[in-house]
């Protein structure tokens, strides 16, 4: 995984450098072939770390920070067959060195709860595995959506400061990046509702199994991405304060992970007849 | 090398590097002589293949020759031909042999040579003049190689050096910024109030972008018959439509770009009025060009979301910028033109397709 974040962090830096500088043909596609090299070493990794895991690997914070970065890098690549947005690799690249640094510099994020004793493994029920990918996808798809909207307010600022500026003449139009957000958010509210369905299907049978914090959470995300998709299509909310709001309800989505999971972690350490993985089924 | 060698190419041309704009008018041959131009450059001793190139900023002769050669006698008719001193003629031309021949020629084709530095007219043009050449029959194995070659090093002075990047020209710059905003130049509707200067070269630089949605209105549209760019005439000319001037504020929301080049005194877009507005239009961007001297464009619409506003200083700020960071990329350019050139010219001696 460290290798991968290494391919992304050095994508990041040429791509930076190539938007200044001319270079050989080679070295311009070296920032999306670096990307790939990436994506490989990353689903290699959590490959054997499934298997360590005997699942989905979705178990403590830097197995979530991972996963989201894969689902972002896959958005971006089956983004890129449809259209070419100038620089969205950049800065799928750069989003992914600094997620990936942290969840990996930080090593209480990644606690081996696998070899803990008594440890269950998380999904047993294919239908929880199903939910849990397609919600992690949809984080991918979010989390490319606040790229895109970043990359909306640097445009914007660019404009707005009537200078060249470094990045300004590279980057998307403003309208483009526009349109491109919203479908990438219609798609991400798609895959979060289908997502909702397969788990609420999941709770119905066995309630023990989702505590009350996660599944606030969880519908309180689902309805602020629902409220946003809604706003956005009766033209309530556009420009800057859409790309704002996109930012700011991925930042949220982000943080409500671990206070699901480190408030669960407790319950399930006091509730023996709870699975101690059973909170992070998203 | 070889004197024989050396001489085998040359060149003999003014441009404004050595001549001022009368200067170049006097030197520069009319379209309607070039045939007979030809026809006596043919007839000059120790000539095997010519090549003209005749710009409103440059005149240039490229030719391939043997050793009967003489510059003086290439001199002599081209002042013959355009009743000029042929000393004032040497003095305002400069003459270039072998290598030196090759690398003017990659430096003009990539535009490092021109006024503009970074223009890419200039590669039509020469592009333009081999043609004609080739029609005529007046090049052969040296300068076809010569210019082929020298199309491919304008085309890798361009993808590898920062020689064209960013634009320097007010409507050109104007259209980039409508890109950055847009994105695609030939959809975006244009509305022109006012007939300047300003507006005539934004108009032309949407109209090269193929922007077909093109309105003119203005404040002497209907009553001042002494105007002498009244709208309707610059709309007639770019092809676009003319909108009465009392109708301009209630059909602001039909347009997204709006150039304001009037002589008011007053402002003509209030605040008040481009919120209205962009209420019909809520997402998307409204691009307002401010071209007046003082400014008909209330400085407060920049405040409004999705509404980016210009004023000439902006735009003049923009365009020196890109030409500073174009003139810092040319010593980088010229330094591997030179290197590509020599690499040609060497290639050119060791190969007969030299006239000897």
């Amino acid at each position: 995984m460290w290798l991968a974040t290494t391919c992304y962090g050095a994508s990041f830096v040429l791509g930076m450098v190539k938007t200044r500088h001319s270079f050989s043909p080679l070295f311009r596609e070296s920032p999306f072939i670096l990307i790939l090299a990436g994506i490989f070493l990353q689903t290699r990794a959590l490959y054997f770390r499934g298997l360590e895991v005997h699942g989905c690997p979705l178990g403590n914070g830097m197995e979530r920070a991972q996963f989201i970065i894969w689902s972002l890098i896959v958005a971006f690549l089956l983004l890129r067959l449809l259209c070419r947005i100038n620089l969205l690799g950049t800065f799928c690249a750069g989003v992914s060195l600094l997620l990936g640094t942290l969840s990996l510099g930080l090593k209480h994020w990644d606690t081996p709860y696998w070899t803990a004793s008594g440890y269950v493994r998380l999904f047993k029920d294919p239908w929880i595995e199903l939910h849990a990918s397609i919600a992690i996808f949809s984080y991918g798809l979010f989390c490319l959506l606040a790229v895109v909207s970043l990359m909306y307010l640097s445009q914007r600022q660019a404009l707005l400061s009537r200078k060249p500026g470094f990045l300004g003449p590279y980057l998307p139009p403003i309208q483009d990046l526009e349109v491109a957000a919203m479908r990438l958010l219609a798609v991400g509210v798609a895959f979060l509702s289908l997502s909702m369905v397969v788990g609420a299907m999941h709770w119905t049978r066995h309630p023990e199994f989702v505590s009350g914090a996660k599944l606030t959470v969880s519908t309180a995300l689902w309805i602020g991405y629902l409220f946003l998709l809604c706003m956005r299509l009766s033209n309530r909310l556009y420009g800057s304060r859409f790309a704002k709001w996109a930012i700011g309800l991925f930042a949220l989505a982000l943080l409500s992970l671990s206070i699901v999971s480190s408030k669960v972690k407790k319950q399930a350490f006091h509730n023996p007849s709870l699975p101690p993985l059973a909170h992070l089924i998203q | 090398m070889s004197k024989q060698t050396e001489s085998s190419l040359f060149l003999l041309g003014t441009s404004h590097q050595v001549a001022n704009l009368n200067e170049r008018e006097s030197i520069a041959l009319p379209n309607n002589s070039i045939d007979s131009f030809y026809q006596g450059l043919n007839a000059l001793s120790g000539i095997q293949e010519c090549l003209v190139l005749n710009t409103c900023n440059r005149t240039e002769i490229y030719g391939a020759a043997d050793s009967s050669f003489q510059f003086d006698s290439l001199l002599d008719y081209f002042a013959h031909f355009r009743e000029l001193d042929p000393k004032f003629l040497a003095k305002k031309t400069y003459q270039r042999t072998g290598a030196e021949v090759v690398r003017h020629l990659f430096e003009v084709a990539s535009g490092i040579d021109s006024q503009m530095v970074g223009e890419t007219e200039i590669l039509g043009q020469l592009k333009k003049a081999y043609d004609e050449a080739c029609e005529r029959g007046a090049t052969g194995k040296a300068l076809n190689r010569l210019f082929q070659k020298s199309f491919q090093a304008a085309k890798w002075a361009r993808t590898n050096t920062g020689i064209s990047k960013g634009q320097v020209n007010l409507g050109n710059v104007l259209c980039e910024l409508a890109r950055r905003i847009f994105g695609q130049v030939d959809k975006c509707r244009l509305l022109v109030v006012g007939a300047g200067e300003v507006a005539e070269s934004a108009l032309e630089a949407f109209k090269s972008r193929g922007s077909e949605a093109i309105t003119v209105t203005g404040r002497t549209f209907d009553w001042c018959p002494l105007s002498r760019r009244k709208p309707d005439e610059l709309a007639q000319k770019f092809d676009g439509f003319t909108l009465a001037y009392s109708k301009f504020h209630e059909s602001l929301h039909l347009f997204d770009v709006v150039l304001a080049s009037t002589a008011s005194s007053q402002a003509l877009l209030t605040q008040e009025q481009i919120v209205h507005s962009m209420k019909k239009r809520p997402s998307k961007p409204l691009f307002l060009i401010d071209a007046s001297v003082p400014r008909n464009v209330d400085e407060n619409a920049a405040r409004i979301d999705n509404v980016y506003l210009y004023n000439m200083d902006d735009v003049s700020a923009i365009a020196n910028e890109n030409l500073q960071s174009r003139l810092a990329e040319v010593e980088k350019c010229r330094v591997a033109l030179a290197k590509r050139a020599l690499r040609l010219w060497e290639q050119m001696r060791a190969q007969p397709s030299l006239p000897s």
